[in-house]
């Protein structure tokens, strides 16, 4: 279980919308409408392709009642990537993005890359946001944005890998130190050549024990 | 900037008045003045600045309020006024616990004040930590004079999001602001070097300490006594080192008399309990008396423990040196952890029952389960009693009447939203959203158990319609995700809608405080589990000091739901009944957590687990937990840390019930009257038909039967010391007929 990096994702927004499903189903690939509800935060982890490297992505899955933001703001260090989850069927959950982003952009570190994600989208007879509001919303707060279904898997894997991509871009052009593992990236074993702080990170993670 | 602060308070009568008074008091407060180091000045005094320690407004600790400046430094302290609690019978340990000495700002992170419609304001100073000081009251007013204080002294902002919070120490820099709650600490100690110039007053010798700061690891014996030494002005540490100290000697004593307990049966504190008891407590208990104050004055330092408590671990050669577990904890366990025994089972059940169906010695009872738990077929039985739904000493015919009055009640609270028309729910946000919220968290509740398995299953539908009657029952608190998870085991041993919406509201009786909106309850109980690590594993909480986890969220889920989501449904079962039982402790819970982090100490100090991999790790011992172990490791560790781990949990501290022993006292008479009828409602219990016994003085008569049939001493002394209040309360608490009497004697 090498890999050349390592990102840290966290999954946010209100209760319900369907963090858990979209997280199955991306690391499971299965749909599991029956299943007990998030208290305190639950863990996934999964290797992806970006570039030919090996990129693990290790996903924290938050519980979204508004009695425990405070709790789930102490998970937002050391992220590097954010999925904002809204349900397109329920009103309510797209109007709360304001604060969820007040929260994210507060209490993580600037450069997250943040994904929002209008999920149920199989649901479309039920919808009560349309998806230029999701994409204004996006387009207004710099935010990457696409409709899902974490019930048929439409464009689950796509909303995970293009935040990685993302991300990957980042370092690229050297917005990150990534041997600061306070961006939420961490370098592994067959990390990039010459990047030595790397391989101690490397050292010290193990491979791939985290999930 | 000062003009504006001005321009901004001047509409705050409460701050004229305090304007007006403020250098008066600030004055009058000289004789506190030599409390002050060198060079200090105080720059704001409130007197009358009050916590309290239970929910209870009566019970009040009063003292004054002072911000001192030393440099650039400001600091907070809050010291109790002596001798004149509202209540006399408020320990004075109580108010040493309550202390803040002297508080650095560069160790604050937000100041959150509340202003209620009715009622006193009060401030809740959290800590970089993300633990939080009790709310102060400011009695004489003053708040807004106290923020405008450290304003002009420290880096100050209304938080964007909740115009409550005051966030201090908050940078521009996003990621220095995100360093700053979790990872600042160090940084900012450092940066304020002056800060450090004030020590924790009169002690030279941990002055000292800051100079031998070395790597982690180190082998000086110092370090087992887990003081940390970066912040030398941390009240809480205070009191850490009282207990500290007094702690060591209870170590010392158990090191040596280990090998002779070992030969000693599992009973050997009801065998020997005589001598046990005496020598355990000999030690503490001469420091603790009347030496509180002293122990704090001239902490005597570092010679103790043993240096042998600092080896080195062999068993994790490849890892970071693990500094041993100060209680040599596997030994100690099978010392002190009882062997577990059988669940207790009906015909056993039989004989503490007397013919007319009264618990004979509820005391017995409760050990008995403590120590084996229930068969799951007489649980349906015994839990009403553990939670306090029944009376020990009510009679098969008293609880067979009750049951149908609390039928009818919880018919009618759940006819309060069933009337509701969906033109009115239209209308209605609140309620439709909670209805909401509920519909969609029943459905995610324990579906893999058979009991609420399958489509259209009734039970979960009886869940909803329970957890939606409590949140029309206890409106104020309402519905919290959690709350399902608590009353699942009970509708499933209950198997009746309204007997287990009663055992419920029995338990949130107890833990309701674990989803206040302000999570004041589950911080009150990290705090006390960070004070009992301290105690009990210095070197483990030394560690999660130096990798900023001493916020213990990564204990948030444990404590919320009872391990309810850690353990198999049985085993949750099993767990809750004996933590009902208050046996030892109502905090045993805290002690589950530390003896399953002590399990796994080397684990986590050996990989060097920072705050994700913790984390990650603690929530992924779900399922991986052996509960029996566990719970003996637990009772040891709450043997061993006895009135010194009482000290480190403040009254009040869920699932603690709000102390009711103030109504005795005359002045409280108001609050009887006033609070009576809301619990009369509350407690159909308290409803005897005329032709049953009364029960007029139950918290008496049954506090005393306790307290005079225990047959552990070590378990009578726990329990005296914190005296009748804690007995009494449970039973004055479950059974309103003694106050509805003296509403109608009135």
């Amino acid at each position: 279980m090498s890999y050349a990096y390592l990102f840290k994702y966290i999954i946010i927004g209100d209760t319900g919308v369907g963090k858990s499903c979209l997280l199955l189903q991306f690391t499971d690939k299965r749909f599991q409408p029956v299943h007990d509800l998030t208290i305190g935060v639950e863990f996934g982890a999964r290797m992806i392709t970006i570039d030919n490297k090996p990129i693990k992505l290790q996903i924290w899955d938050t519980a979204g009642q508004e009695s425990f933001r405070s709790i789930t703001r102490s998970y937002y260090r050391g992220a590097a990537g954010a999925l904002l989850v809204y349900d397109i069927t329920r009103r309510e959950t797209f109007n709360h993005l304001a604060s969820w982003l007040e929260d994210a952009r507060q209490h993580a570190n600037a450069n997250m890359t943040i994904m929002l994600i209008g999920n149920k989208c199989d649901l479309a007879h039920r919808r009560a946001v349309s998806t230029e509001e999701g994409e204004q919303f996006a387009k207004e707060h710099g935010l990457i944005f696409m409709e899902v279904s974490a019930k048929t898997a439409q464009n689950v894997e796509e909303a995970f890998i293009k935040t990685a991509a993302t991300i990957y871009k980042k370092i690229q052009d050297g917005v990150f130190d990534v041997s600061n593992e306070s961006y939420g990236i961490k370098v592994g074993y067959g990390g990039i050549p010459g990047s030595s702080s790397g391989r101690d990170a490397a050292t010290s993670q193990g491979g791939g024990c985290c999930t | 900037m000062l003009e504006t602060e001005v321009h901004d308070l001047s509409d705050d009568a409460d701050y004229e008045a305090s304007q007006q008074q403020g250098s008066r008091s600030i004055m009058r407060s000289d004789s506190g003045k030599r409390s002050e180091p060198e060079g200090a000045e105080v720059v704001y005094v409130k007197e009358n600045v009050s916590v309290h320690p239970t929910q209870y407004m009566s019970e009040r600790i009063s003292g004054r309020l002072k911000l001192i400046k030393q440099g650039q430094s400001l600091f907070m302290s809050w010291i109790p006024y002596k001798g004149q609690n509202s209540n006399t019978r408020l320990l004075e340990k109580d108010r040493n616990l309550y202390t803040i000495r002297l508080l650095a700002f560069t160790d604050v992170r937000s100041i959150r004040r509340h202003t209620p419609a009715f009622g006193w304001q009060y401030v809740i100073v959290v800590l970089l930590s993300g633990l939080a000081f009790p709310p102060l009251y400011f009695y004489n007013g003053g708040v807004r004079e106290f923020l405008a204080t450290i304003r002009q002294h420290v880096f100050l902002v209304r938080s964007a999001e909740d115009e409550s919070i005051f966030i201090v120490n908050d940078f521009q820099d996003p990621l220095q602001k995100t360093l700053s709650s979790l990872v600042q600490p160090r940084a900012v100690s450092v940066a304020n070097a002056p800060s450090a110039s004030i020590s924790v007053g009169e002690s030279p010798s941990i002055h000292n300490q800051k100079t031998d700061e070395g790597a982690f690891g180190g082998s000086s014996a110092s370090q087992y006594i887990g003081r940390p030494r970066h912040k030398v002005h941390d009240p809480a540490r205070d009191l850490s080192i009282q207990v500290l100290e007094k702690f060591s000697l209870v170590t010392k004593f158990a090191r040596e008399t280990t090998s002779q307990l070992f030969h000693e049966n599992s009973d050997y504190f009801l065998a020997n309990g005589r001598k046990n008891e005496q020598s355990i407590h000999d030690g503490p208990p001469k420091l603790e008396s009347n030496n509180l104050q002293k122990v704090t004055n001239d902490v005597p330092v570092h010679d103790h423990p043993p240096k042998s408590t600092f080896n080195i671990m062999q068993n994790v050669p490849d890892e970071v040196p693990v500094p041993a577990d100060p209680l040599e904890f596997d030994q100690l366990a099978v010392v002190w952890g009882k062997p577990r025994q059988p669940p207790l089972a009906t015909k056993e059940w039989a004989t503490f029952l007397d013919s007319e169906g009264r618990v004979m010695d509820a005391k017995a009872l409760k050990k008995r389960v403590f120590y084996g738990g229930v068969e799951h077929e007489l649980r349906k039985e015994v839990w009403p009693f553990l939670l306090g739904s029944h009376e020990y000493d009510s009679t098969y015919a008293e609880r067979e009447y009750l049951r149908s009055v609390k039928k009818k009640d919880y018919e009618n609270i759940k006819g309060q939203w069933q009337s509701i028309s969906p033109e009115q729910a239209k209308r209605f946000t609140k309620f439709r959203e909670r209805k909401g919220l509920i519909e969609k968290d029943v459905v995610r509740t324990d579906r893999t158990i058979y009991f609420y398995d399958g489509e259209d299953n009734q039970n979960v539908n009886l869940l909803h319609d329970i957890l939606l009657t409590y949140s029309f029952y206890n409106f104020d608190l309402g519905y919290c995700q959690g709350m399902s998870d608590l009353l699942s085991p009970i509708l499933y041993v209950m198997e009746d809608e309204s007997e287990a919406f009663w055992c419920f509201c029995a338990l949130m009786e107890r833990l309701g405080p674990n989803f206040n909106r302000d999570q004041n309850g589950m911080h009150a109980q990290l705090f006390a589990l960070s004070k009992l690590v301290e105690i009990l594993d210095g070197p483990l909480h030394n560690y999660f000091k130096q990798n900023d986890c001493l916020n213990y969220f990564f204990c948030f889920r444990w404590i919320l739901i009872q391990f309810k989501r850690e353990l198999k449904y049985e085993e949750t079962m099993r767990l809750w009944e004996v933590l009902w039982t208050h046996y030892l402790s109502e905090h045993l819970h805290l002690y589950v957590c530390i003896a399953i982090l002590k399990r796994h100490r080397s684990k986590i100090i050996g990989e060097q687990m920072d705050f994700d991999n913790l984390l990650k790790f603690t929530n992924g011992l779900s399922g991986h937990i052996d509960l029996e172990a566990v719970l003996r490791e637990a009772e040891a560790l709450c043997l061993c840390a006895g009135e010194n781990g009482a000290a480190c949990i403040p009254p009040g501290t869920p699932p603690s019930l709000p102390t009711e022993d103030g109504l005795l006292t005359s002045q409280l008479e108001d609050e009887v009257l006033f609070s009576c009828p809301r619990k009369v409602f509350s407690h159909p219990t308290s409803r005897l038909p005329p032709g049953l016994p009364s029960k007029a003085m139950p918290a008496l008569t049954a506090s005393s039967v306790c307290l005079t049939s225990f047959s552990s001493p070590l378990a009578t002394d726990r329990l005296v010391r914190r005296p009748l209040k804690r007995r009494g309360e449970r039973i004055g608490k479950g059974n309103s007929a003694a106050e509805g009497s003296i509403v109608g004697r009135r």
